[in-house]
């Protein structure tokens, strides 16, 4: 054998080890499932492509959990995961899901919204391709998301991305966002279908307001707030003010652009009679400027280079050593969501949706989210759901 | 799959057999050899529909 051929057999045994080591990663992570105790609330569990069949069987498709109330009353429904790197929103859905209990009206939950985007990552910024929550029986795994669709799933992009309907001229790689698709279409990507589909639902369940779960970063303005359209914007701010007042931290109200389009506060407000409320929590993970993207930076939410950038004034959310952790910003997206289901609740008497067993801000920093998720090895294997 | 789609694989495979081809009839020096390689890596995983 010469040395020319024993050089390229070297190369191309590193070649095949790189790519199967590197390769079976990827596919664990876009395969794995998380499993989701159905919560004593839970009545039914459904597929968002029940209200669009052309969903099923593609990585759009995702769970829909629904908590009905023996007492009349309205529907809210609650979306986590439409970014999924945004992960505190994915955690809140799912303790709502696992501890609600209505006792008026219905609550329907969709933990991971863009269940491709959920499984999805990105490589070149060193995402973490897992975080585990601590709990009393164990960690328990999640998914690492991103904040768009798989590439596997809806490709190509285009140069420009034209919204529909308004035709509004976006960057190319918002096709894949499900927070610039609304309200989607029924024959349009994967991404656009997926928006069509939770407005078919919206419909179809007669949901009066409805709740998309982010996080932004703490240098972004538009942060550790409620956005809201003007028709909602009386009860975002009544709900800002109650938890500033009643629970001690601030969650200020932004309006819904107008000339901003495809997002979730904008046009399920403009195509439906829902109110949209879309609430950022801080998510330091997010920001550029940090140290690696690590999964301790991910659920502490504590950066040195973002604590030294607070003492220059330039972050719109207040740091110190204690970072900005994941019990704090899942606390207060269900305090949040808990008080804006209250507001409702008071304006419009006769749709009232009566919600317990979710716990406040204060109870996650004091139990840690992880306390709010059962152990699925000890329930009845019908009460198991696999996001 | 969309025919758009579909035809990004037909490439996306060409240029793979293309990277290999050149390659297997180099003489080059190990880092342009390594360098086909290293190319063909996110080809493969796009084709396996890994990533």
């Amino acid at each position: 054998m010469s040395q020319k051929s024993g050089k390229k057999i070297i190369l191309v045994l590193v070649f095949m080890l790189v790519t199967v080591l590197g390769g079976a990663q990827l596919y664990r992570h876009r395969h794995y499932q998380v499993p989701l105790v159905a919560g004593p609330g839970v009545t039914r569990v459904a597929r968002l492509s029940d209200y669009l069949p052309s969903l099923k069987d593609t990585f759009f498709d995702t769970n829909v959990y629904f908590l009905e109330g023996s007492g009349e009353g309205g529907t809210a429904l609650l979306m986590g995961g439409t970014h999924s790197n945004e992960v505190a929103g994915v955690l809140a859905a799912s303790v709502f899901v696992e501890n609600a209990i209505m006792d008026a009206g219905t609550l329907i939950v969709i933990p991971n919204f863009n269940n491709s985007g959920g499984r999805n990552t990105r490589p070149g910024d060193g995402y973490p391709l897992y975080y585990n929550i601590e709990t009393a029986w164990g960690e328990k795994v999640f998914r690492m998301g991103n904040r768009d669709a798989s590439p596997l799933d809806q490709w190509p992009d285009p140069d420009v991305y034209i919204h529909y309907p308004t035709r509004q001229t976006l960057s190319y790689a918002d096709i894949r966002n499900t927070n610039r698709t609304w309200p989607g279409r029924m024959d349009g990507t994967g991404s656009e279908r997926l928006t069509f589909a939770a407005m078919e639902l919206m419909r179809v369940e007669n949901v009066d307001i409805a709740f998309d779960l982010h996080g932004a970063e703490t240098m972004y303005p538009v942060t550790n707030c409620i956005v809201a359209p003007s028709s909602a914007m009386r009860i975002a701010t009544m709900a800002s003010l109650t938890v500033t007042a009643m629970e001690g931290f601030e969650f200020h109200v932004e309006p819904s652009p107008e000339g901003f389009r495809g997002l979730s506060h904008r046009e399920i407000g403009d195509h439906s009679s829902v109110m949209p409320f879309l609430l950022e929590a801080p998510i330091p993970f997010l920001d550029q400027p940090t140290g690696p993207k690590t999964e301790e930076l991910l659920l502490s939410g504590y950066d040195p280079f973002l604590l030294s950038l607070a003492g220059k004034q330039m972050l719109f959310v207040p740091y110190d050593e204690t970072g900005w952790s994941i019990e704090n910003r899942v606390g207060q997206h269900t305090s949040v969501v808990l008080e804006v289901i209250n507001q409702f609740g008071i304006s419009n008497k006769e749709r009232r949706i009566g919600i317990r067993g979710v716990p406040q801000l204060a109870d996650v920093l004091e139990n840690g989210v992880g306390y709010y998720f059962a152990d699925p090895g000890t329930v009845s294997e019908g009460r198991v759901y696999y996001q | 799959m969309s025919l758009i789609m579909l035809l990004y694989y037909i490439i996306t495979a060409c240029i793979a057999v293309t990277a290999v081809w050149n390659f297997i009839k180099s003489d080059g020096d190990f880092d342009e050899l390594a360098q086909y390689l290293v190319v063909c890596v996110p080809l493969v995983l796009r084709l396996l529909r890994i990533k």
